[in-house]
C-alpha cells in the first residue's frame, strides 16, 4: 500500500502539516460523499497516521523507494542520552514504589524533597529530548531539500533519523508519563 | 424514512432531540421537562416507572429504585464498584446483574427502559414512530461498555445508527455556529458518573478529535457519596445513639437525596440549611452546610481529573496556551470549585456558553442530522480512547491500534503454527494502556484454527477493525486456503464460569477467616510507616508549631504505641487515623519548607 498515493501527495521526507491535513480532509469528504465503506476510511485514517508522524513517514518512504524495512541502528550520541533517560526513569519508578496516593499526607510531605529532585531531573531530560527532536526534524528538513535530486544519497541518513526519532518519541512519552504520576502524588 | 433522534443517555439524566428545519431541538415530556432522570422504579406489581416519578421513589423504595446504572453497564463482576448501591448487585455467569424482588435484570435492560420512555416522548411530539437513534457514550467507555449500550438501544426498539462520544457531541453543539472557524478546543465533561476530557481541532467544518482521556468511574455521584459520609458524621456527632440506624438503607437514601439537593444549591449559595425532619422518632436534625465544607470533600475528587487533562494535552502535543477555548459540560461543572480548577489546569477561564446539561444531547441530534443529510459540510473525525492489542508470550500487551487513532481503523497481524500439526492457537484481545496484559481489560479470547501442516507453514491473518461506533470486529483469514471467518469474541468469564465462581467463593471464605488478622497486619504496617515519619517531621519543623500542638501530637503518638501493644485492631486503626489527622498541618509546613528550599536552589 502506498499511503502517499492514497492521500494524493508527493513522496517526500518532509511534509508541511497544513497541506497534509488539507489533503486528508479533502479525501475524507470525498469518500463520505461516495458513501465509501468503512474499509476505505480505515485505510485513509491509517495513511494519515503513518504520514503525519515523521518517524513512521520516513520508514514508509524508505520501504516504498528502496524496499528496506528498519535496518539502521540508533545514533551513537543518542545511545549516551539513553543511559541518563533510563536512570531518571528508574529513579522515578523507585519513588513511586515506596509511595501511593493512599499514603498519609505526612509521608508524602516527607517524600516531597526527594520527589522534587526526581522531578527536576525529569524536566531536564525532557528538555534534552525536546532539543534532540527539534534538531532531528531540522536535519530532516535539510535532507528534504536534497531528496528530489538524489534520493539514494539520502537513504542512510533518513534511516538513522527515523530510528532516532522513534526512540526520542518513545522516551519523551515515558518521561511525560512519570511527570504526570509525580503530579498525582503531590 | 423516519427521523433519526439524538439521545444523551446520562448517568443522572437523559435527553432526546431531533432536527427541525435544520436546527437541533430537544424534546420535552408531558410534564414539560427536557431532562429525564435516568431512574427506574420497579414496583412489586405493575409496570416499571421511569424518570421523575421514579426519582421520587428513591427515598421510599431504595431497594426497588435503580439509579446510576450507567456505572454498571458493560462491567464484569470483577470490576465491582466501590460504591454500595441500595439495590442488590449480583454476579452470575460472569455478568453483572441487578436483583429486584425475585427478578434479575441486566444493566442494559434498565437503560432500555429509560430509552423507551424517551422514545415515547419523541413519538408523542412528532406524531410519528421513531425507530432510529444516535446514542452518546462517554469517550472513555471501552468496547464492552459500548456494546452493552448499543444493546440497550436495540432492546428499546431503536436501530442504533451511530454511537458518538459525549465530549465530541458537545464540541459539535459548540462548533455548529462557528463552521468557518479554525480553532483548538478542549471539552471538560464531568457528569454524574463519568469524566472525559477531549481535545479537538475545528477546521472549517472538520471536527477532528486529537486526543481523549478520562475515567468512567469518576463523577458527581462520588461527591454525593462523600457528602453523605460527612452528614452522617455530623449526625452521629450530635446523636451518637443513632449510629446503628444510620446503616439503614431508607435512612441513607433520605440523606443522599438531601445531600444531593444541598450540593446543587451550594453552586449559587454560600450556605444551606440541611433539614432532616423526624430523623428518628420525633428527633430532627438541622445543620448549616457551607460551600467550604462541600468543597473540602469535593476537592480530592475533582483533583483526580487533573492527570487525565495533562495526558490528553500531551497526546495532542499541545500546551494549554495553544488552546482557544475550554468548554465545560456536565452538571458538576456548575460548581464554582470545578471552574476554578479547570481555569488553573488550562490557564484560562473556561467557556460556559453551553448549557452543561444539554450540550451533549444537542450534539447527538446534530450527528443525527449529519447522518440523515440535514446537516451538511460537517465532517467528524473521532478517535478510539484506548489502545487495542493482543497478549503475547510472556503476558505482555502487544499494541496493534494505539489510543487516539482516528476511527474507523484497522490493523492486521499474521500468525503461524509454532509446532507441526498444531491445530489451534488462542488469541487474547486486550484494551488499555498498561504494559502487562493482566492490567488491561480483556475484551475476550478466541481460538485460531490452523491446517495440520509443518511448523511455520500455516498462515492465518487476523484483522482487527474498530468501526465508527468504536466497536471492535475481528476477522480471521487463512491466506493459504482463502478460508475466512468473522470471529466471535467470547468473554473471558463466560469461558470459565465455574472457575471464576469458585475463585470468588474461595476468596470470600478466606477473607472471613482471617479478616481480623488482616486488619491487624494492615494497621501495624500503617503505624510502622507513620511513627518514623512523625518523628522526622517533628525534628524538621516541630519548632514551628505551638507547644500545645506539640503536646497533642505526642499524646497521639503515645496512643498509637499503646495500641500497638494491645492487639486490638479497631483501636490501632482509630489511633492511626487520629495521628494522621492530627499531623496534617505538619505536612503542610514540610511542603512549604521544601518549596522554599527548591526556590532557593533554582535561584
Amino acid at each position: 500500500m502506498d499511503y502517499f498515493a492514497l492521500l494524493d501527495i508527493e513522496r517526500r521526507p518532509a511534509i508541511a502539516e497544513e497541506s497534509l491535513k488539507n489533503a486528508y480532509f479533502r479525501k475524507t469528504e470525498s469518500l463520505r460523499l461516495d458513501q465509501a465503506g468503512a474499509d476505505a476510511l480505515s485505510s485513509l485514517n491509517m495513511a494519515f497516521r503513518i504520514i503525519s508522524n515523521p518517524a513512521t513517514r520516513i520508514q514508509h518512504l524508505l520501504k516504498l523507494e528502496f524496499g528496506i524495512a528498519r535496518e539502521a541502528r540508533i545514533g551513537s550520541d543518542l545511545g549516551e542520552l539513553f543511559g541518563s533517560v533510563v536512570e531518571a526513569l528508574e529513579k522515578a519508578d523507585q519513588e513511586f514504589g515506596s509511595l501511593s496516593a493512599e499514603s498519609s499526607a505526612l509521608i508524602r510531605a516527607l517524600a516531597f524533597r526527594t520527589m522534587d529532585g526526581v522531578r527536576e531531573r525529569l524536566v531536564q531530560i525532557e528538555d534534552e529530548l525536546w532539543q534532540r527532536e527539534r534538531s532531528l526534524l531540522s536535519e530532516l528538513g535539510q535532507i528534504d531539500g536534497i531528496w528530489p535530486e538524489s534520493p539514494a544519497q539520502c537513504r542512510e541518513s533518513l534511516a538513522r533519523i527515523a530510528v532516532d526519532l522513534t526512540f526520542v518519541q518513545k522516551w519523551l512519552s515515558e518521561v511525560r508519563e512519570r511527570k504526570i504520576r509525580l503530579e498525582e502524588l503531590a | 424514512m423516519s427521523d433519526i433522534v439524538g439521545i444523551d443517555l446520562g448517568t443522572t439524566n437523559s435527553l432526546i432531540g431531533v432536527m427541525d428545519s435544520g436546527f437541533p431541538i430537544l424534546i420535552a415530556d408531558r410534564d414539560g421537562s427536557r431532562l429525564t432522570p435516568s431512574v427506574v422504579y420497579l414496583p412489586e406489581t405493575g409496570d416499571p416507572v421511569v424518570g421523575a416519578p421514579a426519582d421520587r421513589m428513591r427515598a421510599l423504595f431504595p431497594e426497588r429504585t435503580i439509579y446510576s446504572v450507567k456505572r454498571l453497564i458493560g462491567r464484569r463482576p470483577g470490576e465491582s464498584e466501590k460504591e454500595e448501591f441500595p439495590f442488590v448487585v449480583k454476579s452470575e455467569s460472569g455478568r453483572t446483574l441487578l436483583e429486584i424482588g425475585q427478578r434479575l435484570f441486566r444493566p442494559e435492560e434498565i437503560s432500555s427502559l429509560v430509552l423507551k420512555k424517551l422514545k415515547a416522548d419523541a413519538e408523542a411530539i412528532l406524531e410519528n414512530p421513531v425507530d432510529r437513534a444516535v446514542i452518546t457514550v462517554p469517550a472513555y467507555f471501552n468496547d464492552l461498555q459500548r456494546q452493552a449500550t448499543k444493546r440497550a438501544g436495540e432492546l428499546a426498539g431503536f436501530a442504533v445508527e451511530r454511537m458518538i462520544n459525549e465530549p465530541t457531541a458537545a464540541a459539535l453543539a459548540y462548533g455548529l455556529n462557528r463552521l468557518a472557524d479554525r480553532s483548538r478546543i478542549a471539552v471538560y465533561d464531568l457528569g454524574g458518573g463519568t469524566f472525559d476530557i477531549s481535545i479537538l481541532e475545528l477546521n472549517e467544518g472538520v471536527f477532528r478529535v486529537l486526543s481523549t482521556n478520562g475515567n468512567t468511574r469518576l463523577g458527581g455521584d462520588d461527591i454525593d457519596r462523600e457528602l453523605v459520609r460527612l452528614l452522617k458524621e455530623r449526625i452521629t456527632g450530635r446523636h451518637p445513639e443513632l449510629r446503628q440506624e444510620l446503616d439503614n438503607k431508607l435512612f441513607v437514601a433520605r440523606i443522599r437525596e438531601i445531600a444531593h439537593l444541598a450540593k446543587l444549591r451550594l453552586s449559587t449559595e454560600d450556605m444551606v440549611q440541611v433539614e432532616i425532619p423526624f430523623l428518628s422518632g420525633n428527633r430532627s436534625f438541622s445543620y448549616n452546610l457551607t460551600r467550604q465544607e462541600l468543597e473540602a470533600v469535593a476537592r480530592p475528587i475533582i483533583r483526580r481529573t487533573r492527570s487525565h487533562c495533562l495526558r490528553s494535552l500531551d497526546d495532542a502535543k499541545l500546551d494549554p496556551v495553544k488552546l482557544d477555548e475550554v468548554i465545560l459540560v456536565g452538571g458538576v461543572t456548575r460548581m464554582p470549585i470545578v471552574r476554578q480548577f479547570v481555569a488553573e489546569v488550562f490557564q484560562r477561564l473556561p467557556n460556559n456558553t453551553q448549557n452543561p446539561d444539554e450540550a451533549v444531547a444537542v450534539g447527538a441530534t446534530i450527528q443525527a442530522g449529519i447522518l440523515s443529510g440535514q446537516v451538511q459540510n460537517v465532517v467528524l473525525l473521532d478517535v478510539t480512547p484506548l489502545s487495542l492489542g493482543i497478549e503475547t508470550f510472556g503476558g505482555l500487551m502487544n499494541v496493534l491500534i494505539p489510543r487516539n487513532s482516528t476511527i474507523p481503523c484497522k490493523a492486521g497481524e499474521m500468525f503461524t503454527n509454532a509446532v507441526t500439526n498444531q491445530t489451534a492457537m488462542q488469541i487474547v484481545v486486550l484494551q488499555g494502556e498498561r504494559e502487562l496484559a493482566k492490567d488491561n481489560w480483556e475484551l475476550g479470547r478466541f481460538d485460531l484454527q490452523f491446517e495440520q501442516v509443518a511448523k511455520g507453514i500455516a498462515r492465518v491473518g487476523v484483522q482487527f477493525e474498530i468501526d465508527a461506533d468504536g466497536i471492535l470486529h475481528v476477522l480471521a483469514r487463512d491466506t493459504r486456503t482463502g478460508w475466512e471467518k468473522v470471529v466471535e469474541l467470547s468473554s473471558a468469564v463466560d469461558v470459565s464460569d465455574e472457575a471464576v465462581e469458585k475463585m470468588i467463593a474461595e476468596s470470600l471464605d478466606h477473607a472471613f477467616d482471617d479478616m481480623a488478622e488482616r486488619l491487624w497486619t494492615e494497621a501495624v504496617l500503617k503505624s510502622n510507616e507513620l511513627l518514623p515519619a512523625v518523628r522526622s517531621a517533628m525534628t524538621l519543623v516541630g519548632d514551628q508549631i505551638e507547644p500545645d500542638d506539640q503536646r497533642k501530637i505526642n499524646a497521639l503518638v503515645h496512643e498509637v504505641e499503646a495500641a500497638l501493644k494491645s492487639h486490638d485492631p479497631p483501636r490501632l486503626k482509630k489511633s492511626n487515623a487520629e495521628l494522621d489527622e492530627g499531623t496534617q498541618h505538619l505536612a503542610t509546613l514540610l511542603i512549604d519548607r521544601a518549596m522554599a528550599e527548591a526556590a532557593k536552589r533554582k535561584r
